[in-house]
Parts: C-alpha cells; sequence; structure tokens
C-alpha cells in the first residue's frame, strides 16, 4: 500500500466516472470499491496520481465551484479529459489497474452471466459440437507424398 | 564435492528431459537427473483465484524469465530479438505453461532440401520417429480424431477437445472457403488417462493447469521414471560438463540447492535444456581440449536458432461464443498453406492454431489497448459489443535456418548463481515476413468467411519466442552439423542432445511431441547399443 493514501471521495468518484453505474444492476467502480484494489496495485507508485488529482479538484473548483466529487454529473467527463491531456500517462495506468480489477470483481461477474468464482475447481461444460462438420474436409490438405 | 559415480545424467527435467528419463529407467542403470527448478503445486497455479487474468501479465507465472523474478529461471538477454524468450524453469520445464497444442511433423518436414531445395534435409525420417510419436502420445496422453487428410494414418489414444460453439463456427468458415481444418491433437487428457483428472474446460492452460489435465511432464512421464528408479535431484543448476583426458564428458559441476558447489561423476551425460538452454551450457562449458565450448568443433552450437514467427488474427463475432471455455489454445488446426506453392512469394509454409475466445478482464484489457472500450458513459455498451464476441488464431510459420541467428553467451549479464546467461541475436529474414504477410491475409479471410465483422492482427507476435529449436543441429557431416543422427555430439562420444536444439529445420507446427519423439528414439538407440556404445 502506498504511503500517499489517495483523497477521498476524490478518487472514488473519478473511478466512477471512467466505469459509471449500469443502470440499476450495478454501481459505479468507485462505489465498488474498485480504489483499494487500484491503489494497491500501484503501490509505492500511487503517490504519481496525486499531482493529477490535486489538479482535477482545483479546476474543478474554477469550473464548477464545486470539488469534482460534487460537480455536476454532466461536466465531469469534461473535466477528467482536460485533466488526462495535461497530464498524460495518467489515466492509462490508471485505465489498465482499474479494467482489470474490475472486470475480476464478483459482482461484476455476475452482471455479466458468469458465476462469481475462479475456474478452478468448477470448471464448465463444454459441448463436443458437430464433428458432422468435418464430412466437408474429405482430402483437403492432403499431406505431402516423399 | 563429489558424489557417487552415475550411469546417466540428464541435465533438465522439461518435455525432453522427462521422457528420456522415463525409457532408460527400465534398464535399472544409476540415473540422475539435476534440475534448476523445483515441483511444481498445482494449488499455486492462477486459475485457483479469481485474479487469474491479471496473473497472466506479470508474476510468477508470466511468460518471460526476465520478468518473473523467480530464482530458478536464468535471465536471458533478448534486447537483439524481435521475438522475445518464453519460457519456464521447473519439473515439466516449459512444458508447465505450454498450450499443449501437439501436431506431428509431416513427413516432408524431413525432407525440405529435396522437396524444396532450401535448408537441409534430416538425418531421420518421419517413418524412424512413427513408433515414437504413437508411444509418447500414449504417455502423455493425447486427445484428437483419427482421419486428419493433413497427415499419414494415426490413432489418438483419448477422443478430441469440445469444438463447442466457438469451434463450429470457425469450421463453417473454413468450409465456405473450402480450406482444410481438424481438431486439433492436444496433449490434454479428455477422459481419465494414467491417473490424471480429465479436463475440465478452465480455460488458461497457459499459466499451469490445476486439474492436472494438461500433459506437462511432471504429471506424465515424471511420476512414473521417479517410481521406476530415477532420481531428479531440483533446485540443482548445473554451471559446466567436464571432460576427461580422453575428451569424454566426465560428469557436471552444478550449484545445489544449498548454494554448495557439486560435482556430478557420469557415464553419459545427456542434454535436455532446450534450445536456448543447451547451447548456453556448452558454451559455458570450455576447456583447454574444447577451447570454444564443448562439442564445438563444427562452430555451429548456437547457431541456426530458430523461432517460429508467429502472427495473430483475432476477429470479433455479432453473437456470443462461448470461448472462454475450453483449452485455450486447442481446438482446430489449419494446414491449407503448409506445402511450399511459390507462386505465394515464399517457399514453405505454416499451421493456423485456432484459439478460443478470452476472459472477461482480458476483453477489457484488449478492448482499452485497442481503443475499442472507451471509459465514460459509452463503456458499458461497447463492452457488451465485445465481450465473448472474440475469436482467433496463431500462424505458425517455419523458419529456415540461418547462421547468423543464435546464441552466444552475454559478456556482462549473469545469472542468480554467477553463470554467464545467453544473449539472443536473431532477425526475420525475408522469406518468413512474406510468409507473415500471407497469412495474415488469410487469416483475416477464413474468420470473415466464419462471421467475423472486424479483424486485426500482430505480426511477429513479441512474446512468442516459446518454440527454441536448431541450436546444437543434427546430421551426418561434423563439419556441418554438432551431433549425429542419434543425437551423440560428434566431438564428444559419451555426450547426447536430445531437446529442440537438435533440429535441422524448423516445421510449420509446434515442435514439443517431434522433440520428445526425438528423445525417445535416442534412448532407444542407447538402450540397444549399450554394449557397444563408444565403439
Ligand atoms: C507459453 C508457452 C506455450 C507453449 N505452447 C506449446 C504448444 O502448444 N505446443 C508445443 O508443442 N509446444 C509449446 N511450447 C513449447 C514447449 O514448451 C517446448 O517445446 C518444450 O517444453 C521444450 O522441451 P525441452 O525439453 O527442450 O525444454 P524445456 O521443457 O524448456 O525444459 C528444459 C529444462 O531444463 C532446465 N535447465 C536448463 N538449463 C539448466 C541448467 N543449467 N541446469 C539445470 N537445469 C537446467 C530448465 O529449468 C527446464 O526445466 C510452449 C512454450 C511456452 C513457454
Ligand atoms: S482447459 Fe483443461 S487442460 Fe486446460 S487448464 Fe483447464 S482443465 Fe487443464
Amino acid at each position: 500500500m502506498s504511503q500517499d493514501k489517495l483523497p477521498q471521495p476524490l478518487f472514488s468518484a473519478v473511478l466512477d466516472e471512467l466505469i459509471p453505474a449500469r443502470g440499476d444492476a450495478l454501481a459505479g467502480a468507485g462505489a465498488l470499491g474498485l480504489g483499494e484494489y487500484v491503489e494497491a496495485q500501484f503501490g509505492e507508485g500511487a503517490g504519481a496520481l496525486l499531482p493529477a488529482l490535486a489538479g482535477l479538484d482545483d479546476l474543478s473548483r474554477e469550473r464548477t465551484g464545486e470539488a469534482f466529487a460534487q460537480a455536476p454529473s454532466g461536466q465531469r467527463g469534461t473535466l477528467l479529459t482536460e485533466i488526462a491531456g495535461a497530464f498524460p500517462g495518467f489515466l492509462d495506468g490508471l485505465l489498465f489497474h482499474l479494467y482489470a480489477g474490475y472486470y475480476q470483481h464478483p459482482q461484476v461477474m455476475e452482471a455479466l452471466g458468469l458465476e462469481a468464482r475462479p475456474p478452478f475447481p468448477g470448471g464448465y461444460p463444454l459441448a463436443m459440437g458437430d464433428l458432422g462438420l468435418l464430412d466437408a474436409v474429405g482430402t483437403r490438405g492432403k499431406y505431402r507424398e516423399v | 564435492m563429489s558424489q557417487e559415480p552415475v550411469d546417466v545424467l540428464i541435465i533438465g527435467a522439461g518435455a525432453s528431459g522427462a521422457a528420456m528419463a522415463w525409457s532408460l529407467a527400465e534398464t535399472r542403470m544409476r540415473i540422475v537427473c539435476l534440475e534448476q527448478g523445483g515441483w511444481m503445486n498445482p494449488a499455486d497455479y492462477p486459475t485457483n483465484r479469481t485474479s487469474w487474468e491479471s496473473e497472466r501479465f506479470t508474476g510468477p507465472f508470466s511468460l518471460s524469465p526476465n520478468g518473473r523474478g523467480r530464482r530458478e529461471d536464468y535471465p536471458v538477454n533478448d534486447d537483439a530479438s524481435p521475438i522475445k524468450i518464453s519460457n519456464y524453469n521447473a519439473v515439466g520445464g516449459s512444458t508447465i505453461l505450454y498450450a499443449a497444442h501437439f501436431p506431428r511433423f509431416h513427413p516432408s518436414d524431413f525432407r525440405v532440401k529435396s522437396l524444396d531445395g532450401v535448408a537441409d534435409d534430416w538425418p531421420i525420417d518421419y517413418a524412424t520417429l512413427e513408433p515414437f510419436y504413437d508411444l509418447n502420445a500414449q504417455m502423455m496422453g493425447v486427445a484428437g480424431l483419427p482421419g486428419d487428410p493433413a497427415y499419414p494414418p494415426k490413432q489418438p489414444p483419448l477422443p478430441p477437445v469440445p469444438l463447442g460453439k466457438i469451434g463450429e463456427t470457425l469450421g463453417r468458415g473454413f468450409n465456405k472457403l473450402g480450406w482444410h481444418w481438424w481438431p486439433s491433437d492436444s496433449a490434454i487428457a479428455t477422459q481419465e488417462h494414467g491417473g490424471r483428472a480429465p479436463c475440465i474446460n478452465l480455460g488458461p492452460c497457459i499459466t499451469g493447469c490445476a486439474q492436472g489435465a494438461k500433459g506437462s511432464t511432471d504429471v506424465t512421464y515424471w511420476p512414473v521414471a521417479v517410481r521406476e528408479g530415477v532420481e531428479l535431484r531440483t533446485h540443482c543448476r548445473v554451471r559446466e560438463i567436464t571432460v576427461d583426458d580422453q575428451g569424454m564428458a566426465s560428469g557436471a559441476i552444478y550449484i545445489d540447492e544449498n548454494g554448495e558447489e557439486q560435482f556430478q561423476p557420469a557415464e553419459i551425460v545427456i542434454m535436455a535444456c532446450n534450445g536456448v538452454g543447451t547451447p548456453r551450457l556448452l558454451l559455458n562449458s570450455r576447456s583447454d581440449r574444447f577451447p570454444d565450448g564443448l562439442a564445438n568443433s563444427s562452430g555451429l552450437v548456437g547457431r541456426n536458432l530458430m523461432f517460429h514467427p508467429y502472427a495473430m488474427v483475432n476477429g470479433l463475432f455479432e453473437e456470443p461464443l462461448e470461448g472462454y471455455k475450453g483449452p485455450a489454445g486447442c481446438l482446430i488446426i489449419s494446414q491449407e498453406f503448409y506445402e511450399t506453392d511459390l507462386a505465394r512469394g515464399f517457399v514453405r509454409g505454416y499451421s493456423a492454431e485456432m484459439l478460443r475466445g478470452i476472459g472477461p478482464a482480458s476483453t477489457a484489457l484488449w478492448g482499452m489497448s485497442s481503443g475499442r472500450l472507451p471509459w465514460g458513459a459509452e463503456h458499458h455498451s461497447a463492452y457488451d459489443g465485445l465481450w465473448d464476441r472474440t475469436a482467433g488464431m496463431v500462424l505458425i510459420c517455419e523458419d529456415l535456418p540461418e547462421p547468423e541467428n543464435r546464441v552466444t553467451l552475454d559478456p556482462d549479464l549473469v545469472d542468480a548463481d554467477g553463470i554467464p546467461a545467453p544473449r539472443i541475436e536473431y532477425a526475420l529474414s525475408e522469406n518468413s515476413l512474406k510468409m507473415l504477410d500471407h497469412a495474415v491475409a488469410r487469416g483475416s479471410e477464413v474468420l470473415r468467411a466464419a462471421g467475423a465483422i472486424d479483424t486485426w492482427s500482430e505480426a511477429p507476435l513479441p512474446p512468442a519466442g516459446w518454440h527454441l529449436m536448431g541450436t546444437a543441429r543434427m546430421g551426418t557431416d561434423p563439419e556441418t552439423s554438432v551431433v549425429d543422427p542419434v543425437g551423440r555430439a560428434h566431438d564428444v562420444k559419451n555426450l547426447f542432445v536430445v531437446d529442440g536444439s537438435v533440429f535441422v529445420t524448423s516445421g510449420g507446427v509446434n515442435p514439443t511431441c517431434t522433440l520428445q519423439a526425438i528423445s525417445l528414439y535416442v534412448a532407444d538407440h542407447i538402450k540397444k547399443n549399450l554394449a557397444t556404445l563408444f565403439d
């Protein structure tokens, strides 16, 4: 875990903006608690996100009069895009860890119609499929005699 | 410290070393295998955890030895190669991570000089290896379907891996174009086999099979070989093969699990460290008699390194394909473009190994890197259009031997025991580049025929340095080869090489069943000629 704990509720609001709620079915990434996962993945490097986050809050106050977490939802995306431009690389690493963590989260797996479990030991049933499709292959690709 | 002498010393407990140890065990000779890695614990494999997808990219189960941070691995300087080394160092060797796609060479692969005027013919042929392919298929537990027109008749011992919806979809695409395809021979126990549990379609076989269904040699050959008396010493890294006054191999100096230097004397030494590890060790074994490295009077140790240049082509489909279920790399093979057709602008050819789909996190990461998955309001609808809708293939191009492509010793880089590490110099030939272009175009064509609405590709595939061949080639002439037709070093009568280093050419298929068949064939020769082996 990094020494510079990322500021809340700002970081959570950023994650909610990156992966928003899926209707009523699923909360956004921040509300699902992905902040802790992402911060842990960055480890000591999490501090590198701080300048961009601080810049985001400053920009939000300047434009909306509110901190980012309280800014009108319609404006948050624009603010985030602008900050991503001013801090190149800010979103790249953040999205990598966020996407990986989010799509391994039990609630997200269930929302995709999967069971929230590792592949082992349950495995998956899988039908053999129609081997009759091979009837048409005949002598295609016949090996070369030597 | 010097150990008790043994009859046979095998170095490396991967695919080829395991087959050799098992085959020789019946002789009741004293056999020791030294392996720098340890036994794997299936409970450690990523499929035991929900983080199985992200564990593919970093950490102890990732592909590159340089990124794993395990003491058992040795670093490889592959900066001078567009294709990077992927391997694994443990009991089972690289079969711990391999996909278990298990096609044989074709009869023509052993005769490329006679047939196509390129490279060299092998001094052995398909018929010589055929009984050993069959034996190996039993031991590794090969699943497949008889009747593939692309091969002489063969009888895989187990039923094929399921096609599932994804296989049917792709098969229909091949049929539309009239191209060859067949369910892949796969070293995967589709039924209980030799005490191994059947495959339960976990998917990501290339981070290790927690079920024990995949034929990695720690669960196939090794348990039997050890039961039959072979001593497998783990966490023992060989530094050098020693020679006596007569120029015979006398044993090996190694660093044991406690970091102590040991000497193991032996009557016969067998190298099974793979196409990079074997030349590295031979080049590290210099002496007054062999100043350029052991068995290297031809100067060919380390040269003629062949990978298979890989292309990857994927397609996006409109319907879910259930592609995340089933062994990821074992589905269908197409050999429509396997043989030379000069009208294509290159010699020799390639196989298409069809792949199943990817998991939810990999889908998101690929969507991000390809620009198909935005963040923000559109994220979920974009993801829904990607999830479980991808299928694709890798195209395995035959690599021709070229002396400039080689393994040498790095002047600076060393492993954890201070032993010089290998350095790779490799460039893609014009022939390979043309073949890759052709493969990408045909791959996209068949995906479209199968219903893909979009396709994308990458060639060459950077991490695809997993087939390591040619660096101690086999031949009859000591000036143009390192080992003779039974794997014995021309320069050292009691030194054998049985891994992919001995390949004369690479074929256009994954190499493991061929290198294991060679290992069993060499073992058979040793067993039949024990009394006269050194005459
Ligand atoms: C990700 C991946 C996917 C693959 N997929 C396929 C596939 O689908 N089909 C296929 O046919 N092949 C595949 N392969 C390749 C396959 O794994 C290899 O062809 C095969 O394992 C090579 O066998 P080997 O005996 O030559 O070497 P390895 O299996 O690599 O074994 C060599 C052993 O020697 C040991 N060793 C090396 N140096 C020393 C030393 N100095 N002292 C002590 N021990 C030493 C190593 O630790 C290692 O365990 C894949 C490989 C990878 C990495
Ligand atoms: S798909 Fe089968 S072989 Fe592959 S890891 Fe899963 S159980 Fe093992």
